[in-house]
């Protein structure tokens, strides 16, 4: 097999695995709804909502997604999957990438459904915007899945797997996060995007350097 | 030896401190008319000795995956967490500071913002380091973390001071727009001498303590098998 | 230098050293610790 089919096939199998049960995705979606709705309450009526959108908007997308990522090392770890993977003939940066390739699929589903709940609760017209907006989600969104993959391989053989991903997770995504705030939230408001041009620049360099670091890294967190 | 080592170390800090201490005590009381100014003779040497630490981590951490060998590894927890220690002290610090000079004890602003991510980051490594029993496993796993940490250093502190700059302008001599006037400057670096050299006694203890935990791990495991 | 400014100078100064101050405890602390482990671990080497 070629490097691409192995991270194809490892990708369409956790895919396939996930749509059978659907636990991380109904999960993540709930979840998901659930904070945009409580936010909806909490700010309802407030002045320079505006300003806070996008903030709102990845705050929801974080929280829901780390609850995919940890699903993602973790559902191997019983009988024996792990040690399966690891010991078949393909690279483990073919795993880990298969792996982030289909996070990166689950994740960009909840937050497209999440944004339609969002434009409605909101009242947020996305008509035209729709285009940059989906870039940001994509550039942010491959950002969270290159960490949050590697750290639940770094955690999977962890007791206190579910606590320690977030805690570890969320200081090493801040970078894109705010670059992904700050974006949605001009964009959201129609602030011509040349302006924030910086930003994007972060979310292109961080994904770079972060996916060149955790591929080349991955051998030493899996086999050793 | 080492005990040598640790002496003329500390000498070295202390005899700096002193100089220092007297060369800041004989400074204008105020400098541009910003008052409270002697902190940053050891607020910001403690800010450079954090990112040194956690720049030398990294190199350790590094030499640990080449060479497979746990002193390395000792040698980057341990200098890791002088490196927490000093950062800790760079934050409260520049938090005080903050409260003299615009009456609120917080901002969000780029240098105090990056330190503090910075902190959570290799707060999660110690915290990761604790979860871990096995040592082999602690070692590799947290030598990935302290790479990526480390990397994310520079993204942090740039995105951080592209959002929002509220800290005082560079007043560093190397940075464009900064020189804080003859003669003013140099006790800072020489107090960032005397704080590697404290950093480097510390982490050195903190390494012997490592190896003590490897050799009881050892022991105990010889203890047991009989 | 007016007395608050002296003040808030002193506390900026003081807790640099009290952070490293605590920092060189607690790694004391756990000096003696381990000390007092490794001598038990031996001990029970010793006797086994």
């Amino acid at each position: 097999m070629t490097y691409l089919h192995q991270i194809w096939t490892i990708a369409a199998k956790d895919l396939r695995s996930e749509m059978r049960t659907k636990e991380a995705l109904n999960a993540s979606m709930a979840f998901s709804i659930v904070i945009l709705i409580l936010f909806s309450f909490a700010f309802d009526q407030a002045e320079g909502l505006n300003q806070i959108l996008g903030g709102l908007l990845w705050l929801a997308y974080s929280f829901a997604g780390a609850l995919v990522l940890n699903r993602s090392f973790a559902r191997e770890l019983q009988n024996d999957c792990l040690d399966a993977l690891i010991s078949s003939p393909a690279p483990p940066s073919a795993l880990f990438l298969g792996k982030a390739f289909a996070n990166f699929a689950l994740l960009i589903a909840v937050e497209l459904l999440s944004l339609g709940v969002f434009a409605v609760l909101y009242d947020v017209r996305l008509s035209g915007k729709f285009g940059l907006l989906f870039l940001v989600m994509v550039l942010a969104t491959w950002g969270m899945t290159v960490i949050g993959t590697t750290f639940s391989a770094l955690t999977v053989n962890l007791t206190m797997r579910e606590l320690m991903l977030p805690v570890l997770i969320y200081p090493f995504l801040i970078p894109v996060l705010m670059s992904a705030m700050i974006l949605t939230t001009d964009l959201l408001a129609g602030v011509p995007t040349a302006t924030n041009m910086v930003w994007l620049r972060v979310l292109v360099a961080f994904d770079i350097v972060f996916t060149a670091i955790t591929v080349v890294f991955i051998d030493v967190v899996l086999v050793s | 030896m080492r005990q040598n080592l640790h002496f003329l170390l500390f000498a070295i800090f202390a005899g700096i401190l002193l100089w220092t201490g007297n060369t800041i005590l004989s400074l204008p009381v105020q400098v541009q008319n910003v008052g409270a100014y002697k902190i940053i003779y050891f607020h910001v040497p403690a800010a450079f000795t954090a990112f040194t630490g956690f720049f030398i981590a990294l190199v350790a951490s590094l030499m640990y995956l080449a060479t497979r060998k746990l002193k390395y590894d000792a040698f980057a927890a341990g200098i890791t967490e002088v490196a927490l220690a000093f950062a800790t002290a760079n934050l409260i610090s520049g938090m005080i500071w903050a409260r003299y000079a615009w009456g609120i004890w917080w901002t969000w602003d780029a240098r105090l913002t990056s330190m503090l991510v910075c902190l959570l980051m290799y707060y999660g490594y110690v915290m990761l380091r604790q979860a871990i029993t096995e040592p082999t496993q602690r070692a590799r796993l947290s030598a990935v973390m302290s790479i990526l940490g480390c990397a994310n250093v520079a993204f942090v502190y740039q995105s951080i001071a592209w959002y929002r700059t509220q800290h005082p302008s560079p007043v560093l001599g190397f940075r464009e727009g900064g020189g804080m006037g003859p003669g003013l400057e140099t006790p800072m670096y020489w107090n960032w001498l005397a704080m590697l050299c404290l950093a480097t006694i510390l982490a050195s203890v903190r390494m012997r303590q490592g190896e003590f935990a490897t050799e009881i791990d050892s022991l105990r495991r010889q203890a047991h098998s009989h | 230098m007016d007395p608050r400014e002296f003040q808030y100078t002193f506390y900026g100064l003081m807790i640099v050293w009290l952070c490293i101050a605590v920092y060189v405890v607690s790694l004391a602390l756990r000096e003696r610790r381990l000390k007092q482990e490794l001598d038990r671990v031996r001990r029970m080497v010793e006797k086994g």
